[in-house]
């Protein structure tokens, strides 16, 4: 079928890969409006262009990040997920935080 | 006996561009009480049932290319209720009863075949789950039972009942499905529109949507703008690529989604019939064809083009159900464009624009809802927007409210 | 035997080997090389098949597999081509498809009533009134088909192969060989593709100039230079049926299918040589020039009786010289043009005497109604464009070959997205906008002469060459001014049976009618008419179809088209796309002791379980002793298929913490915690069991479905986080074991271990690493079945032996193996979910009274502020516990929860307690009547209502005492 070029594997046959959804921008959970945040959950780039997605190779369960056109599917490049986030830190690792959230009941 | 073939053989030269079924091209006027986006089933029936039932018939439907030439020409024509929700069931069991008379209806011959349809359960899972699909269909009229394994040797006694090492347990047997000729459903509709006075314009592509104040005002196209009372847009496998000219988003992914015939042979199955663990479904049309269809593509792309991979597990999985398949041939490979929602289910009624009314999110189960959503798009339409309570739970807002009308499951094209 | 041409014509056929055969009942002497076909014709029967539709009698038309008027049945299946059917492998052939028999076809009535029958007459009729369409289907379904298919046989053996090429050449004929010589000369490894048993293509039979031994010495030096070049492999008798993304090619050859992988294609794949359309163009006799040829270079046949050749192009004139050379009467050759472009052709006919008429068609063909076949034709002037004036002549013939023109074999250039260009000038289509790396060479090419053919090869082969990365020379020029192509060869008759499409039995005026119904673009016109959508797919009705549909629209033809070319190429079987069919499952290391004890599997994801254990009729006392033994002595289950993800590193806790809803980052070592995952939108995907065997180090167990999910969810999340912390799948690594019941610990105390098994040194919920009998072991205490109870994970290859060791020890407390079921119902007396039996799509925590495990104190988990706005908007259904009397009707799973006629919810787990000695099971229920105490209505089998009453759960031990032990 296709070829996939997998930035750990070098191309491989498209059939090797799994399809993770896209690469989404998420809003701060904590202050995002519930519509924002309903947005993001289940809205993403689907008209017609260069969509951002997240790949994985099954054999080697690897997740990539491949940059593709949705209509020529064409792909344009392939990347390690480094290039786009970096470490994070523990946040309050030991402590014990009460942030405003919006209150639950 | 069919009387009406005679006119043809007694006539040396019939006239038939007196009678046509579609019209010659004409030109665009510049301005129509209702514009529709996208000339396939769902459009030209929305149409048809204004145009016959509320008497709107200054329409004008637009296609990029040919009538029906989108998805409704590339569908596996499976007809059937048999859902898990109840907004669903209720929905999908209007349209089979629709159905059930459409050819009188607009009198065209969609040579309606209600064969029934056999979903096979392969794990306990999928019995419970048959189960309620087979309450829910009979709460709202259909006629669905669970049916054990000795009755399916009955109705399918071609069909191997242990397929790659997963024995079938039951059958979810909706007597309701059926199968129709799937282009000549576009044809009797829009046949029956054009002749009320609505106007199908083909090649014509919308390339652009003009909103004003929240409004919509018309459209431009390849031929020249048009000012529109209301737009429709019924575009399935470009949702969302329409919606974005007219400047709003649309929680929907365009996935392909193949199939394949195989060469005519004699008459050796009547049901359609359906594998949830296999990803299969099968049918034999009345030309003698054997279609089947599988799950949709493992990744988003607006793009109708088979691939190897699909055909080789899809076929290994017809030869499990149908071992004597392996010898038969396949002839034609194709694929159309389909609206994924996250819940399986479609997207109609109102957009953020005021007077832009949407039928989308059709993914795998639009053929089957060609007459509903025409009956209820044309009563949104008439009514000046105001939602039927039928199509009401499919809203585009219910997204932001998260109140999606889960249906995976109960498609056959459930990732 | 009849008599057969001597060499060099029948250069395939083995003189030395007769073959004896039977078609349809009657012996059919053949010899070995011959196709099923040749041999009909050979032994001087035209008539091979009948129509689809009108069941008219029909014989072949290109003697290469690209007409269906050869569809036979063969013992196996129905719908094969007679004249690719090699003799020798298919001794036993039938006709298909007729009521009677092929030469009195009682269906060929419909024939008659033809005009009855306008194009999509079925639109129109046999729907009035409502409902008599069921009858009408049925009688149509019947006539409609072409073979029988034969339900019993079972599929043979099918493998594939994948190969890898640098240059793919698709086509062995002069063209083809030229490039695979260049390609492999300049360096690369090529791979040539062939669809016929021998190399050669159109210098096998194709006369390509009035002397032909330039022809027969060129094919000489070229087979011989691609079988011995080590760089070309051939793959002859092989069929490339697609082009797929990034040079994908299927080859069929025999019952294998090759996957091909090529760095680049050259499609070298020829022509389809066209008919003209004119009355009765369809009888058997009636052929293409081409199939004359191969009839007689191929099979040395010489068909009995006169031949007319009716030329649109030079060529057609050559297979006549050929015929003639055959010792075959050539009547008359008929030139629908002024004359042929090279005059030398008209002095050769006039030296051999073959009679000439110029500017004139062939306007009807006779049928001998005893032979079912050719007899005569009609001759008339052409006076304009489709149009004719008076008889010429009348001539007898059994045979004529025609040739109208050539359309290029697109299909493989056009599945990869090239265009079909109309070139009204020279009445033909040509082939553009290829894609990379896919390069055409010879008369698919719209290049007829041979020199030409062989500088096109190579140009051919220097651009993939090119393409590949090598250097090379510049392009030869190429040119080629063959006009090959008639522009108008269709001539419709008022009586019409004059045919564009030959599998479906269409005719000029069904595809002129079709328009005027309003059925104008090409697309409509196909699927309207039906015209292309036959087993060949409009290799011969494209063209017309494009030019009558181009004149009755008022467009060009390069306008109006001709449909989309989709895979395959030619129909495939089936079983070889199939192939071998392999079913992976998965078994536990524990498989053999589960036979031993009589389990009885049921299917689990790809995993098999044991359901319960003893013979299947007894199922259902065999589960209620196993409850039984768990609940007062101990059991054993296998729940290995459970998984297990080890995470470890600095940042293990945190990453648990993000990942799942719980709080992990306080979690001691040496304890457990439920670890429940949510999706994005909120809804409930997994649970487990997270154990922290050290400060760094989780160990978590998922559902047995969802360990791989789990698996993938938390590489993608990290690859996003980036925390220090190693995912690792170990299911397969490590086996586990539950046992359970008020006597676990006592048997485990049994075993000799290095682990305090008191209930302080470890209690409830807690998690050890230590040995059991030498045996490294991951202990957790778990509550899942309500008793006390130890899951056991070890190194899967010490599996067998811990379960040996504990069956043993347990046996003075009478320790029972139990399954799935049996924990099922376990777990239910203790009110447990089971995700994705319990739970739904669309379920959220709060529905299934998980709202206890969000921890809304950290900072945020995976979905949590989905979970938060589900959890503010009003509940639509709650899921509680009920149960019923055992002599109520019991409730299945599925069945509904109603409440004022309304489907409120469903029944989502539901058994018959043996311990509570009452019918228990969990429900969704609209949220205002989850009181327990109150009560819910399920609609059971038949529609019959029963009221349940609501449980507050845990239904058994609520004060989870047996638990704590």
């Amino acid at each position: 079928m296709k070829i996939l070029s997998c930035p750990l594997n070098g191309p491989r046959n498209i059939a090797e890969f799994i399809y993770g959804g896209q690469v989404k921008e998420m809003p701060d959970p904590v202050h995002a409006t519930d519509q924002q945040w309903a947005h993001y959950v289940f809205y993403e780039h689907s008209h017609i262009g260069v969509v951002r997605e997240w790949w994985m190779h099954a054999p080697s369960s690897y997740w990539f990040i491949a940059e593709r056109h949705n209509q020529s599917d064409e792909v344009l490049r392939t990347y390690d997920p480094s290039e786009l986030f970096a470490q994070s830190e523990p946040q309050q690792s030991k402590t014990e935080l009460t942030l405003d959230r919006p209150e639950v009941s | 006996m069919p009387f009406s073939l005679l006119k043809f053989g007694l006539n040396k030269d019939y006239p038939f561009e007196k009678s046509p079924d579609l019209p010659q091209p004409s030109a665009l006027k510049p301005a129509y009480d209702v514009v529709i986006i996208g000339g396939g089933g769902h459009g030209v029936a929305t149409a048809y049932y204004l145009a016959k039932y509320h008497g709107i018939t200054n329409v004008a439907v637009l296609d990029k290319a040919y009538l029906g030439g989108g998805n409704t020409a590339r569908n596996t024509a499976v007809i059937r209720s048999n859902y898990l929700t109840p907004q669903g069931v209720r929905f999908y069991s209007e349209s089979v009863r629709l159905f059930e008379r459409l050819s009188n209806e607009f009198d065209f011959n969609i040579m309606y075949s209600q064969r029934g349809q056999l979903t096979l359960a392969h794990t306990d899972a999928t019995v419970r789950a048959f189960r309620q699909r087979a309450e829910v269909n009979k709460h709202f009229g259909g006629r669905t039972e669970l049916i054990d394994p000795v009755d399916i040797r009955e109705l399918v006694p071609t069909l191997n009942l242990s397929p790659a090492g997963l024995p079938v347990l039951a059958g979810l047997w909706h007597q309701d499905g059926a199968t129709a000729r799937h282009d000549a459903v576009a044809w009797g509709y829009a046949k029956g529109a054009t002749q009320r006075g609505v106007e199908l314009h083909q090649l014509t592509e919308v390339t652009g949507i003009d909103v004003e104040a929240g409004r919509v005002t018309g459209v431009q196209t390849n031929r020249g703008r048009v000012s529109a009372g209301c737009v429709v847009q019924a575009v399935a496998g470009h949702s969302a690529e329409l919606a974005q000219l007219a400047g709003f988003q649309m929680p929907i992914v365009a996935y392909p989604l193949q199939a394949m015939v195989t060469q005519p042979v004699k008459p050796f199955l009547n049901p359609l019939v359906s594998s949830s663990a296999l990803h299969c479904y099968v049918q034999q049309t009345s030309r003698g064809e054997i279609v089947f269809g599988g799950g949709s593509d493992p990744y988003p792309l607006y793009g109708t083009r088979s691939t190897l991979d699909l055909k080789e597990s899809l076929m290994a999985s017809a030869v499990e159900m149908f071992p004597f398949m392996s010898e038969m041939r396949l002839m034609r490979q194709w694929a159309g464009i389909t609206d994924m929602t996250s819940d399986y289910s479609p997207i109609m009624g109102l957009s953020p624009i005021e007077n832009y009314y949407l039928d989308a999110g059709w993914g795998t189960w639009g053929f089957k809802a060609t007459p509903i959503s025409g009956v209820t798009m044309a009563q949104l339409i008439a009514s000046g927007g105001k939602v039927p309570e039928l199509i009401a739970p499919f809203s585009l807002d219910r997204f932001d409210a998260f109140r999606q009308v889960n249906e995976m499951g109960a498609t056959a094209a459930s990732h | 035997m009849r008599h057969r041409l001597p060499l060099p014509f029948g250069q395939r056929i083995d003189r030395d080997v007769p073959v004896t055969a039977q078609f349809d009942g009657r012996d059919l002497p053949a010899f070995d090389g011959d196709t099923v076909a040749s041999a009909i014709v050979a032994s001087g029967q035209w008539v091979i098949s009948r129509s689809f539709k009108y069941h008219r009698p029909r014989g072949p038309l290109t003697f290469a597999g690209h007409d269906v008027n050869t569809l036979v049945q063969t013992p196996d299946a129905p719908n094969r081509l007679a004249d690719e059917l090699p003799v020798r492998d298919f001794p036993t052939t039938t006709a298909q498809n007729v009521t009677g028999s092929l030469m009195a076809d009682r269906s060929a009535i419909i024939d008659w009533f033809g005009r009855f029958l306008p194009v999509g007459f079925y639109y129109k009729a046999f729907f009035r009134p409502l409902g008599i369409w069921s009858f009408w289907e049925r009688l149509i379904r019947w006539a409609a088909g072409l073979g029988v298919a034969n339900l019993a046989i079972t599929p043979r053996y099918n493998d594939k192969q994948y190969l890898f090429s640098d240059v793919v050449v698709i086509g062995g004929g002069p063209a083809g060989m030229s490039a695979a010589l260049a390609a492999a000369e300049g360096g690369a490894r090529v791979l040539l593709v062939d669809e016929q048993p021998c190399l050669g293509g159109s210098l096998t039979y194709h006369r390509f100039a009035i002397e032909t031994t330039e022809r027969d010495q060129l094919a000489d030096q070229l087979v011989t230079a691609v079988q011995a070049h080590e760089h070309i492999r051939v793959l002859s008798s092989a069929l490339c049926n697609g082009w797929f993304t990034d040079h994908y090619l299927p080859v069929i050859q025999g019952d294998r299918l090759f996957k091909v992988r090529a760095k680049s294609c050259i499609l070298a794949t020829g022509t389809s040589e066209q008919h003209v359309v004119f009355r009765n163009n369809d009888l058997p006799g009636v052929i293409l020039c081409s199939a004359l040829d191969r009839l007689i270079c191929h099979y040395g046949v010489a068909p009995a009786g006169d031949l007319v050749v009716l030329a649109g192009n030079d060529q057609a004139w050559l297979s006549a010289l050929t015929a003639d050379d055959a010792g075959i009467k050539v009547a008359a050759i008929i030139d629908l043009r002024r004359g042929p472009d090279q005059t030398a052709l008209s002095e050769e006919a006039a030296r051999r005497g073959i009679m000439v008429h110029c500017s004139a068609t062939v306007y009807a063909a006779d049928r001998d109604p005893k032979a079912q076949a050719l007899r005569a034709v009609s001759v008339r002037a052409v006076t304009a464009k489709g149009e004719v004036g008076d008889v010429i002549a009348t001539l007898d013939c059994r045979v004529m070959a025609m040739s109208a023109g050539y359309m290029p074999a697109y299909q493989l250039a056009c599945q990869a997205g090239a265009r079909l260009n109309y070139d009204d000038a020279s009445a033909h289509f040509c082939i553009e906008a290829l894609p990379t790396g896919m390069f055409l060479a010879g008369s698919v090419n719209s290049v007829h002469t041979l020199s030409a053919l062989l500088a096109d090869g190579r140009n051919a082969a220097r651009r993939a060459l090119s393409h590949l990365g090598f250097t090379v020379g510049a392009d030869e020029a190429v040119s080629c001014h063959a006009a090959v192509n008639h522009p108008w060869p269709i001539f419709p008759h008022p009586k019409g049976r004059d045919f564009v499409d030959f599998d479906e039995d269409l005719q000029v005026k069904d595809i002129v009618n079709a328009t005027r119904l309003g059925y104008r673009d090409i697309q409509l016109v196909k699927r309207y008419s039906t015209v292309g959508m036959g087993p060949s797919q409009g290799r011969h009705s494209a063209l017309p179809t494009a030019r009558l549909v181009a004149r009755a629209t008022g467009r060009s033809v390069s306008e109006t088209g001709v449909t989309t070319a989709r895979p395959p190429v030619k129909p495939e079987a089936i079983g070889l796309l199939a192939g071998r069919r392999f079913h992976p499952h998965r078994r536990t290391a524990l498989v053999e002791q589960h036979e031993q004890l009589g389990a009885q599997w049921m299917p689990a994801g790809l995993w098999s379980r044991p359901a319960f254990y003893g013979a299947p009729s007894d199922k259902a006392q065999r589960v209620v002793e196993e409850v039984q033994a768990v609940r007062e002595g101990v059991g054993l289950i296998d729940v290995s298929t459970l998984g297990g993800i080890d995470l470890r590193g600095p940042d293990a806790a945190e990453f648990m913490n993000r990942f799942y809803t719980y709080g992990f980052l306080k979690q001691p070592v040496g304890r457990t915690r439920y670890a429940v995952l949510v999706s994005e939108q909120g809804v409930v995907i997994d649970d487990g069991v997270a154990a922290r065997l050290a400060e760094d180090h989780f160990y978590v167990t998922a559902t047995t479905g969802g360990v791989e999910r789990v698996y993938q969810e938390m590489l993608r999340w990290n690859a996003q986080w980036r925390l220090r912390v190693d995912v690792a799948n170990v299911t397969a690594a490590f086996s586990a074991i539950n046992i359970a019941g008020p006597d676990s610990r006592q048997v485990l105390e049994a075993l000799a271990g290095s682990v305090d098994l008191s209930a302080e040194g470890f209690p409830y919920l807690g998690c050890r690493v230590g040995e059991i009998s030498g045996i490294p072991v991951r202990m957790m205490r778990v509550g899942f079945v309500g008793e006390l109870g130890y899951e056991l994970h070890v190194p899967s290859l010490f599996a067998g032996q811990l379960w040996s060791l504990l069956a043993t020890a347990g046996a003075p407390w009478g320790l029972r193996p139990f399954g799935v079921e049996a924990q099922r119902l376990l777990r239910l007396e203790k009110g447990h979910i089971i995700v994705s039996q319990d739970t739904d799509g669309m379920t959220h925590p709060c529905e299934v009274g998980l709202d206890w495990a969000m921890n809304r104190t950290k900072p945020d988990f995976v979905g949590r502020r989905s979970v938060d706005i589900l959890a503010k908007a009003p509940l639509t259904r709650q899921l509680v516990g009920f149960s019923l009397s055992t002599t109520a009707p019991k409730p299945r799973e599925g069945h509904l929860v109603m409440r004022d006629g309304d489907i409120v919810g469903n029944v989502t787990s539901c058994e018959v307690s043996p311990t509570l000695e009452r019918i228990i099971g969990l429900a969704y229920a609209h949220p205002d009547d989850a009181v327990p105490g109150g009560s819910i209505w399920v609609r059971t089998e038949g529609g019959v209502a029963v009221q349940a009453r609501v449980e507050a759960l845990p239904f058994y031990d609520p004060d989870t005492a047996r638990q704590l032990l």
